[in-house]
């Protein structure tokens, strides 16, 4: 009821200002920006084919030291095993641009999420970095989750300690677990965003 | 002059690549260094009941920056941990105004070639000892188009006099007081916010002209560091046009730096208002209507 209201609010608001360019991100509460990309295995993957499916983006590049930080530690293969076993697809993005830091090819791609023991649905190639745009996506890592309906529920870093500290896991507070515990349990998101952390998107010039 | 009065020494001084197995080639090993980090003092001795000013310099290598307090879309702020002798205390760092670093969609706050960040040590009125010594955990991020976290442990020995003079390093805290934002009661600055801008009246003192200018927001989560901050002309005010974080955080106050251009140079103005909610539309939404 109170989530409809709210929808319904949201939707006169943006027609009352339609005038004004959207956002150039992905916002919480709204539908999230759809997107055709292909993975590392060469199959074709669209935000679509998960409808009625919990959704994970993930911003990637695995020469960065943030995301150093989550894979070197396990945390995020983790993330990926649990959640991917529980029905949750998870895409992790590169957006890195040919020649940029974190630019991976396909076997590249695959070769690198073994070795670390990443568990993703698929690892996407955006090396035009137009979903990475439409999302807004700033940092690696940088987090988004969709429910079932599209619509994204979480946008933001990947917990509230942002430091390149292996560390600092221990105590953090992981922002995209509780979130994923929120939409699987028909539970409004109780953080939606938080503050995404780690090095720039390596976007095309 | 300086070396026999104060000696710094580098502890340990180092660059850690955290990435853990496949780590990039060029990070293996010895890590290259691209930031070289010290801890000065302004001047040759620790006078008793008297403040202390030190510095923390990071001097970057050609095509390197490392962050400001707030450090925008990416990277993180540089931090210091104190260790000092008994009844000494060290506030915060004061941090000189930012340079923006844009990477496509991505809009960063911080320094590159040489920074040196001033912090205040209150000092007790009665020291035993003849010398003391100040030790600093530095620790910061480097990037380029890479990134790497870097650290250092510096230490700084001073003699305890009751007069001191200028170290040879004083024209560095000079420079770095420059650089510091200013509270000037001839500017008057005020912010209101509406759903998706924040506006900044800026009003300058009689006589300045205000020919650009630039907000960098310690408040954070509130402004979307990557659109563009537009300036329109009203009188002999100027009014910024922020566009507000989409997924950020409501806020109370805004809080920043207002670096502003005019004929006598530039100001750098530390701005903590409250923020006025508008039901109006601003004016650019207005602009932009059909």
């Amino acid at each position: 009821m109170k989530r409809l209201a709210l929808k319904a609010a949201l939707a006169a608001a943006a027609l009352a200002v339609g005038a004004i360019p959207a956002p150039a991100q992905a916002v919480v509460g709204q539908p999230a920006p759809g997107f055709t990309l292909v993975d590392s295995n060469g199959k074709t993957r669209s935000l679509g084919d998960f409808a009625g499916r919990t959704v994970v983006l993930e911003w990637w590049n695995h020469e960065c030291p943030f995301v150093g930080k989550h894979y070197g530690s396990g945390n995020m293969p983790k993330l990926q095993k649990e959640w991917t076993g529980r029905g949750v697809v998870w895409l992790v993005v590169n957006s890195s641009a040919a020649g940029k830091q974190g630019h991976v090819d396909e076997a590249h791609a695959n070769a690198l999420m073994k070795e670390k023991g990443g568990a993703p649905t698929a690892v996407l190639l955006d090396h035009d970095g137009r979903v990475g745009r439409s999302y807004g996506a700033k940092t690696t890592p940088h987090m988004f989750v969709i429910d079932g309906k599209g619509t994204l529920v979480y946008a933001g870093g990947i917990d509230d300690k942002p430091t390149a500290d292996v560390a600092d896991i221990a105590t953090a507070t992981n922002y995209v677990q509780k979130a994923l515990a929120d939409v699987t349990g028909g539970r409004p998101v109780a953080t939606a965003t938080s503050r995404p952390y780690g090095c720039s998107v390596k976007y095309a010039d | 002059m300086l070396s026999a009065a104060a000696r710094t020494e580098v502890v340990l001084a180092g660059v850690f690549a955290l990435g853990i197995g496949a780590v990039p080639a060029r990070a293996q090993g010895a890590a290259p260094r691209h930031v070289k980090a010290s801890l000065l003092a302004e001047t040759d001795a620790v006078q008793p009941g008297r403040s202390l000013q030190l510095g923390v310099r990071l001097e970057m290598e050609k095509g390197w920056h490392t962050y400001w307090q707030n450090p925008g879309d990416s990277g993180l702020p540089t931090r210091v941990k104190w260790e000092l002798p008994p009844g000494f205390t060290a506030g915060e760092i004061r941090w000189p105004y930012p340079i923006r670093f844009v990477s496509g969609p991505v809009v960063s706050y911080g320094y590159e070639h040489d920074v040196l960040l001033p912090v205040a040590v209150v000092v007790p009125l009665a020291i035993a000892a003849s010398e003391v010594r100040f030790v600093a955990r530095v620790s910061w991020l480097e990037c380029e188009e890479a990134c790497l976290p870097g650290k250092a442990e510096l230490a700084l020995v001073l003699p305890v006099r009751p007069s001191a003079r200028e170290g040879e390093r004083a024209p560095l805290f000079a420079e770095a007081r420059r650089r510091l934002p200013k509270r000037e009661p001839g500017w008057r600055v005020s912010a209101e916010g509406a759903a998706r801008t924040l506006s900044l009246a800026v009003r300058p003192p009689l006589g300045t002209a205000v020919r650009d200018a630039y907000f960098y927001p310690v408040t954070p989560r509130l402004v979307d560091y990557s659109q563009p901050q537009s300036l329109r002309r009203e009188g002999a005010a100027v009014r910024l046009e922020l566009a507000r974080d989409p997924n950020g955080a409501p806020a109370e106050r805004l809080v920043g730096v207002l670096v502003a251009e005019t004929a006598s140079g530039r100001e750098a103005l530390e701005v903590d208002v409250k923020l006025v909610s508008s039901p109006a539309r601003t004016s650019m939404e207005k602009e932009r209507k059909p």
